[in-house]
């Protein structure tokens, strides 16, 4: 990790709020309260002065290329930061179903019918907010390649839960454009 | 006196045992010089080592977990370190080796479930105050273009480039077709009408 950039950017990319944005879909579509829960989170974390209401989080979630309906500019630091957290949070209450999703030791009847509940909920959700002529989300509808990226998007919450997700998901959200 | 930290989460339970170092001015209740570790992983062989063993776990662990986060599958670990990790069939393969001669090394297979249970037992070593043992945590950072290269596969990498230079070509022929425009001839002698008087 020596080689890593010496001045990293501070503020997120469009890359990188386009995987935001659908982490936090994927955190909706796990918990049918998931809009609300973050609302929850949000003053719970006593971040309250950047996301003063429902109205407020859902724009700086709308900073996010792929909506239907999306705001031109980047997020700053702090709202960047106060989204990541929401999301840590989220993941760490939905780590044992995350676990169970992700786990080979479950009954496999079993596990693809939760896979299948989850992709349905994401794809409404995906349909509902979000432009299906951009090619990331067509990618997700699509029925070949959709499971494969669906269960990247769970590996990713899984490891972005608990004390260190955190900075380990910032750090990947931080990525140079590939 | 003997002090033990535990930490656990459903596959996995890491067992630090270890004493104060009350010469570094820690509490009594503070790990500061580690005697050993265990770690259960769910259904395989309880693991069991010193500080070096468990400074080679996390080196490796977390970076792996790091790179997986960002979709690359990075093995982790030099042929001569104590701890490798890399990407199996179905999932991941924690490789021990023993610095016994003429012992062969232990392959654990890793479900992602599983890794995710390791890394966040490592985490939560490392942020828990009642431990003070000195390891090198390594810090997440953002990747590089370069180690970023093979999430692609490399149709997806070349299609840009290429369909620009195809754009190129196609440009470059359409225009290869317009009509040269015929060099002008001598210009006729300018002739002036003359006014017409009123």
């Amino acid at each position: 990790m020596a080689d890593a950039p010496s001045h990293p950017q501070r503020v997120l990319s469009r890359r990188g709020l386009e995987r935001l944005d659908l982490l936090l879909l994927c955190a909706e579509a796990l918990d049918l309260n998931g809009g609300e829960a973050m609302v929850w989170l949000s003053e719970e974390m006593g971040l309250t002065d950047l996301f003063p209401n429902r109205v407020e989080l859902w724009k700086r979630r709308c900073s996010n290329p792929l909506r239907r309906t999306t705001r031109r500019g980047l997020l700053s630091e702090a709202e960047a930061d106060g989204l990541i957290r929401i999301l840590n949070a989220l993941a760490d209450r939905l780590y044992p179903m995350l676990r169970s999703l992700l786990s080979s030791a479950e009954p496999p009847q079993l596990s693809e019918q939760r896979w299948a509940l989850f992709r349905e909920r994401l794809q409404e959700l995906l349909q509902e907010r979000f432009n299906p002529r951009r090619g990331g989300v067509q990618r997700l509808l699509d029925p070949q390649q959709g499971p494969e990226l669906c269960r990247e998007l769970i590996q990713t919450m899984a490891l972005s839960a608990g004390p260190g997700g955190f900075a380990r998901l910032k750090a990947s959200l931080m990525d140079a454009a590939a | 006196m003997k002090l033990t930290s535990r930490y656990e989460q459903t596959s996995c339970r890491l067992v630090l045992e270890g004493l104060p170092d009350l010469s570094a001015g820690q509490s009594s209740q503070t790990i500061g010089i580690l005697t050993g570790f265990s770690l259960a992983l769910a259904g395989k062989t309880e693991l069991e080592g010193q500080r070096d063993h468990l400074q080679a776990l996390l080196t490796v662990v977390l970076p792996y977990a790091r790179h997986v986060l960002s979709g690359v599958s990075k093995p982790m670990g030099a042929d001569d370190a104590p701890v490798a990790i890399r990407r199996a069939q179905d999932g991941h393969e924690l490789e021990l080796r023993s610095s016994q001669p003429n012992t062969p090394p232990l392959q654990l297979p890793l479900d992602d479930a599983e890794l995710a249970d390791l890394v966040r037992c490592l985490d939560r070593l490392q942020l828990d105050p009642q431990v003070a043992v000195p390891l090198n945590w390594p810090e997440p950072q953002p990747l590089r273009r370069s180690e970023l290269r093979d999430r692609l596969p490399l149709a997806r990498r070349l299609a840009a480039p290429l369909s620009g230079v195809a754009a190129l070509l196609v440009a470059a022929a359409l225009v290869s077709l317009l009509p040269t425009p015929k060099p002008a001839g001598p210009a006729p002698a300018a002739v002036s009408t003359p006014a017409r008087g009123g």
